[in-house]
């Protein structure tokens, strides 16, 4: 198992303490392409933030890729984040400032790889994504659905265990979310485990399984019917 | 991993940024840059100041006394008060004996005289002197030589002359070798001299002949009588501290009140150089003061500004976050940031301060006396640059410390 979540509780201490996730149990397999679906304020988002080591949780375990995340350090957790995880997000987040290229090899420069070698990585991820011809754009010069590719480019830079995308069709028009769709699927069954968290029941139904959470809580999934 | 300082692509980014908000950029780095050349250009400046009056002292041996004979102001051994009497021979032979702590001394005796030469004449003034003279107070030998003990001694009838005087009643003929005509006494010109400082004890050597004193006394006859003594105290010595010896001396020899300190008067060069001195610390003082004040206005400034880029960045410092930036990785980055800006706009600074220095100091120059010496010292601009990236460094740790905080989940919130 790739994910693996023990008993993962977590609450905010505001005004009123929120128990958001209530003892979360979640198993993810090497290859899987799933989406986590849930309402606004079921909790998809803290999951989404634990599972991204971006947050951390109370109480429970979490695995990831046989590591056990727990009380890490800002360095370590930066670390297993740009050697486990690629992001995908709703709204892109490249650096306005920097090219295709130079965003996708971003993650690299964190470890250290020289810029020449960077590069020639970046232009390989981009190619892979039929991006090539615009390796040297400004985002602002790229459409939506460029732009989420470049991130799925820069997501996979690192070789990552694991992609987690957050709602990535979500600033896309339906013909470009189906574009984005498949070129998760396409990377799917290249072998890349990928969770997809997002409420837009088109996307959850183009996954292989969907995890439902609400109000902390995963639902149980619920039997197919089969005709 | 390896140290983004030496990743060219850091600096391009730092680049990228800096050049992203132009005039930002600009009216921050120019704060800097100010900030930079006023404090260079204050303590550079005071040097020259400085090097401008003491210029003034050019060939004077500081550490000088000058003895006038005043009138005596108490009635002492049958004599009234109100009596006058003169330095001599005497008392310079007893001072040279008592007042050990001297180093150089001269008796100079002077007189205005008409100096002739062939058809030309001129008034001018003549100082007596004895070889130490030259020790205390060195002219600029233009050419020939100075005068000796020898010419002393053996009462030679040679003189210096002073430039202007020479130029005068020689125009472009040679003077050297020459007997010109004092008051119908007729001497050899040695040597023509200029005088160094602007300061001077006496006559204006430039307008002068200078003799030796024994010569002086017997061709015009002024007995053994000189004008006033001069004298310079051993290193580490005071004239102040001489001058007791010196009283003593002339007291074997004139009636003159052990209390009455008006008939012997000193004047204390030594004293009056180093109240300049101290004005002149003074004057740093204030230019440093200052200059500090211009310098933290403009670290301020970086402080301010790399607040707001933090601010404005925050999303984007939560994304590298999220792809793998250590908070090192991000202190390293808005530091470096603000670090490049001090000390490119900083260099400037003590370029700009360093080519005013340069065009003051030219036209403050004099053939005479030299150069002011309008300059920043190396060392001084290695502190001043080492003391800005330092503050620099320090006005940016807030807002990085701030942007190392910042939680790649706040980042993406951020939207």
């Amino acid at each position: 198992m790739i994910i693996k979540l023990d008993n993962i509780n977590k609450t905010y201490f505001g005004a009123v303490p929120l128990h958001v996730l209530k003892g979360i149990n979640l198993g993810i397999d090497k290859g899987e392409l799933v989406s986590i679906m849930g309402a606004s304020g079921s909790g998809k988002s803290t999951l989404l933030n634990i599972l991204g080591i971006l947050d951390n949780y109370d109480s429970g375990d979490y695995h990831l890729d046989g590591v056990l995340v727990k009380n890490l350090s800002e360095n370590k957790a930066a670390e297993l984040r740009n050697r486990k995880i690629g992001f995908v997000f709703q709204s892109f987040n490249l650096i306005s400032y920097k090219n295709a290229v130079e965003n996708v090899a971003l993650p690299l420069f964190y470890q250290g790889v020289s810029r020449r070698k960077r590069n020639i990585l970046a232009m390989e991820q981009l190619d892979r994504m039929g991006l090539a011809d615009r390796a040297h754009h400004l985002p602002g010069e790229l459409s939506g659905g460029q732009k989420q590719r470049v991130a799925i480019a820069r997501s996979l830079i690192t070789h990552p265990a694991i992609i987690l995308a957050d709602e990535p069709t979500g600033a896309l028009d339906s013909h470009t979310s189906k574009e984005v769709m498949e070129v998760f699927r396409q990377l799917n069954s290249d072998g890349m485990t990928i969770v997809i968290v997002t409420h837009d029941p088109g996307v959850g139904a183009a996954t292989d399984r969907i995890i439902r959470i609400a109000d902390g809580i995963i639902q149980p999934e619920k039997p197919e019917i089969k005709l | 991993m390896k140290n983004p300082i030496f990743d060219i692509e850091n600096w391009r980014e730092i680049g990228t940024t800096l050049a992203r908000n132009k005039t930002r950029t600009f009216l921050t780095a120019f704060g800097i840059f100010w900030g930079t050349a006023m404090l260079a250009m204050l303590w550079g400046g005071a040097g020259g100041l400085k090097g401008m009056l003491m210029r003034n002292f050019n060939g004077i041996d500081t550490n000088m006394g000058v003895i006038f004979a005043g009138r005596t102001t108490m009635s002492y051994q049958g004599f009234n008060k109100g009596m006058r009497w003169s330095i001599d021979e005497a008392d310079i032979t007893s001072i040279r004996r008592i007042a050990k702590d001297i180093e150089y001394a001269s008796g100079v005796s002077q007189a205005s005289v008409n100096i002739a030469y062939a058809t030309k004449n001129k008034n001018a003034s003549i100082a007596g002197v004895e070889a130490d003279y030259f020790r205390i107070q060195a002219p600029q030998l233009i050419k020939g030589r100075l005068l000796n003990e020898s010419d002393i001694y053996n009462t030679r009838k040679v003189a210096l002359l002073g430039r202007s005087v020479a130029d005068e009643i020689f125009g472009t003929e040679e003077p050297l070798g020459k007997f010109i005509n004092i008051n119908g006494a007729y001497f050899q010109v040695v040597g023509i001299v200029a005088q160094l400082s602007e300061v001077s004890i006496g006559t204006r050597l430039d307008e002068s002949a200078v003799l030796p004193a024994t010569t002086m006394r017997r061709a015009f006859n002024r007995g053994d009588n000189v004008d006033f003594f001069i004298f310079t105290a051993k290193p580490g010595v005071d004239p102040d501290e001489v001058k007791p010896y010196i009283v003593r001396a002339i007291r074997q020899n004139h009636p003159i009140h052990p209390d009455d300190t008006p008939a012997i008067q000193m004047m204390n060069v030594a004293e009056q150089f180093r109240m300049v001195n101290n004005l002149f610390l003074g004057v740093s003082i204030l230019a440093l003061f200052v200059g500090a004040g211009t310098l933290i206005a403009g670290i301020i400034g970086v402080g301010n500004i790399m607040w707001i880029i933090v601010k404005e960045r925050t999303q984007e410092i939560g994304i590298r976050r999220a792809i793998g930036a250590k908070p090192r990785d991000i202190i390293v980055q808005i530091l470096s940031e603000g670090m490049l800006l001090t000390a490119v706009a900083g260099i400037a600074g003590i370029c700009l301060a360093t080519l005013v220095l340069l065009v003051v100091d030219h036209l403050s120059y004099d053939p005479i006396l030299g150069s002011a010496h309008f300059q920043l010292e190396f060392s001084h601009a290695m502190i001043i640059m080492i003391v800005f990236l330092i503050l620099g460094t320090c006005a940016g740790l807030i807002p990085s410390i701030k942007a190392m905080r910042i939680k790649p989940v706040e980042a993406m919130r951020d939207k």
